[in-house]
């Protein structure tokens, strides 16, 4: 992973403020917190002269194997199905109460965040996550529940 | 300095704790006599200062022996963040079992928590097969 | 889309709300459960069943008959395991081993034997865990490490999951408690709450628990710093609805359940507390309940007309060194892996009939293997929980290979 020093020399540092943020620095806090992408800047989308840079910028926000938009990997070689990170979740609790909340199977997965399939578990539906979105906080349920370190935020 | 290190195998006596690992659960319900089995089983972890008295890096087979039986199993480091000088851990196995003690003053519970064996190098020997 | 659940029988927490995804009778998928539970059940494979003599195969009727042989002419046959045999094997299991004057036990007579022994007999208080889990406040895993032997047992019923008196579970209302020798990943989760001791230290944790827990100054030779074994004493005291969850850590290291009777009695006197075994496979709690009423005990019992007796020696441990018995019937277990190598050498000196669902240690050095469906996957029946709630299950997929209760059927009338 990167920080926003080693984005920023990446950009075109020219403040043209295309993207929306005042300057190319705003834009690289911006794309740390995952709230834009390299898309969003038409000069290094577009112009070949930030081409090298561009590519550079957009393989670090990937999403790698099983990380997702909000940074989560599960570790599937670590991981062995227990199920804490599927009941301390709090959006699972709240969409699902009486299935993963109470520890049972889901009733149903379209609004789970997590579930365990095969015995590893899976990260879905990122829009419910609370790391996730405009009132993103640094919801850890599931990195402290986790006995072994599965699961990770990058 | 000790005179252990001056021996041509320096040997330390160690108290075993055995416990369980899931994923040994897992490789003996997938194939009891595979290689996935036996990574994970014919291990002991030991404290770090230990291995270094032992002259052993991790990886490397060591000899486990008592009274009761003597195996070679893989050393690896406990990775406990308390130091634990004189203790190490077995996954439970046949292997770990090989040192269990046969007395049981007529109770029927052979003494599987209280092992206590000498540890030397293997220098490169190969880990005990399965077959009594 | 209708739920169709299964129910798992991979480990003593017999989850039942299992979805799995099957074709032709092979298991590809599996919803919820753990890897052990997922390997579990996808250990079912095609093939025709195998029935070995002298590891030599052979059909199924001369496998029977040499089976059946060999427990006719042996004075005093062993029969071991059941652990993982449905209920209605195990009690087809002690009808033969009555007919035959056997020596019936199973692993239970080195494990947590006495425990069940006490509670099936009432003398420690106990709940279920769909109690633990709608009540309970403090949380004991002492000498267990359920996340590595029963991975869902925190998150289904212990520790993490919402009940119906404890709404915002674990984080608010829950405190977990682990009592150890070993920083388990049971012990990572409790955190502050993990009690580290030594190897033998537990009876003296106890007595200097009771002495916290009675106002006195708590000591132990190995000097735990009181104050904490005070501060485990005033949550312990504090709890509505305590469970302490024991594991083989804690009885093999007691010399006698003494110690364990005496702090639940005082946790009972200043507070509410209950005990559940961690039995490590799914129906060995069965076994124990079906033997004790058929004969008023839990295991290590010798039949002899009709009568059992029952005693230390009557164990497989105690059988096998004293060499009193002279063949054995091994029923989904493997004694050559589970037992100390000194004593398990001593099979290899009788003839042995295994019957399992794979081949294992002790069926390589058996005079016949037969091999059976897996019960729960392959095979359907009822078994015993950890905590004593029965649980019936359907088999997930059908196959060829017999039943348990087929194969000894069939030994009895070849008897």
């Amino acid at each position: 992973m990167t920080n926003v020093m080693e984005l920023y020399q990446m950009l075109p540092k020219t403040n043209c403020k295309k993207c929306g943020k005042t300057s190319c620095m705003a834009f690289a806090v911006a794309l740390m917190a995952h709230e834009l992408t390299p898309e969003d800047c038409p000069p290094l989308k577009d112009e070949t002269k930030y081409r090298e840079s561009y590519e550079k910028i957009s393989e670090l926000f990937k999403p790698s194997e099983g990380a997702t938009e909000t940074g989560l990997i599960v570790h599937e070689d670590l991981c062995f199905g227990c199920g804490n990170c599927v009941v301390a979740c709090p959006p699972n609790v709240a969409n699902d109460p009486y299935g993963v909340g109470s520890g049972n199977a889901p009733t149903n997965t379209n609004k789970l965040v997590l579930a365990v399939e095969n015995g590893v578990v899976k990260a879905q539906n990122l829009e419910e996550c609370r790391r996730f979105g405009k009132n993103k906080i640094l919801c850890n349920g599931c990195i402290v529940t986790c006995p072994v370190e599965a699961i990770e935020f990058v | 300095m000790d005179f252990g290190s001056f021996l041509a195998a320096p040997e330390i006596k160690v108290k075993v704790i055995t416990y369980r690992d899931i994923f040994q659960d897992k490789a003996i319900l997938e194939n009891r006599f595979g290689e996935e089995y036996k990574d994970l089983s014919a291990v002991i972890k030991l404290d770090h200062a230990d291995l270094k008295q032992l002259d052993v890096k991790k990886g490397e087979t060591v000899i486990l022996k008592n009274s009761f039986g003597r195996v070679v199993v893989k050393a690896e480091e406990s990775g406990y963040e308390t130091p634990h000088k004189g203790i190490a851990y077995m996954p439970k196995s046949p292997w770990s079992n090989m040192l269990v003690s046969d007395e049981t003053g007529g109770t029927g519970v052979p003494k599987f928590k209280d092992i206590s064996v000498t540890v030397t190098s293997a220098k490169g020997e190969k880990v005990t097969e399965l077959m009594l | 889309m209708e739920k169709n659940y299964h129910v798992c029988t991979g480990c003593g927490l017999l989850c039942d709300d299992i979805e799995v995804e099957s074709e032709d009778n092979i298991v590809n998928k599996v919803y919820t459960a753990c890897r052990v539970g997922v390997a579990h059940m996808k250990e079912a494979r095609r093939g025709e069943a195998d029935f070995l003599v002298d590891n030599k195969p052979v059909d199924e009727a001369t496998a029977i008959r040499e089976a059946a042989s060999i427990l006719k002419n042996a004075r005093n046959p062993l029969i071991f395991g059941l652990g993982t045999s449905t209920s209605e094997t195990q009690k087809i299991a002690i009808e033969l081993a009555k007919k035959i004057n056997a020596t019936l036990d199973d692993t239970s007579s080195f494990c947590l034997g006495p425990l069940a022994e006490a509670l099936i007999q009432d003398k420690l208080k106990t709940c279920t865990l769909d109690d633990v889990r709608n009540k309970a406040d403090a949380i004991i895993y002492w000498g267990t490490d359920p996340s590595d032997s029963h991975p869902r047992h925190l998150s289904k019923h212990s520790y993490f999951p919402r009940g119906s008196e404890k709404q915002r579970g674990w984080e608010e209302e829950r405190t977990a408690i682990a009592i150890d020798v070993r920083k388990s990943h049971t012990a990572k989760i409790c955190g502050n709450y993990f009690f580290q001791i030594p190897p033998k230290g537990d009876a003296e944790f106890i007595d200097a628990l009771i002495a916290g827990l009675s106002g006195k100054l708590p000591k132990t030779s190995y000097n735990y710093p009181p104050k904490k074994i005070l501060e485990l004493a005033n949550i312990l005291k504090g709890a509505k609805f305590g469970v302490i969850f024991v594991g083989r850590g804690l009885i093999y290291s007691l010399e006698n359940l003494e110690p364990l009777f005496k702090l639940m009695k005082i946790l009972n006197e200043k507070a509410n507390f209950h005990l559940i075994p961690m039995v490590s496979s799914y129906n060995t709690m069965g076994f124990n309940e079906n033997l004790f009423a058929e004969t008023g005990y839990v295991n290590s019992v010798k039949f002899e007309n009709g009568t059992a007796k029952h005693g230390p020696e009557y164990s497989v441990v105690e059988s096998l060194k004293a060499k009193s018995v002279d063949a054995a019937l091994i029923i989904g277990s493997d004694p050559l892996l589970i037992l100390p190598g000194s004593i398990a050498k001593k099979m290899l000196e009788i003839p042995v009939i295994s019957m399992d669902h794979c081949e294992t240690l002790t069926s390589k050095h058996s005079k016949v293997y037969i091999n059976t469906a897996i019960s729960g996957v392959e095979a359907g029946g009822s078994a015993i929980r950890m905590d004593g709630v029965k649980v019936s299950f359907e088999p997930v997929i059908e196959t060829n290979h017999p039943s348990e209760e087929v194969i000894l059927k069939k030994i009895m009338e070849a008897l």
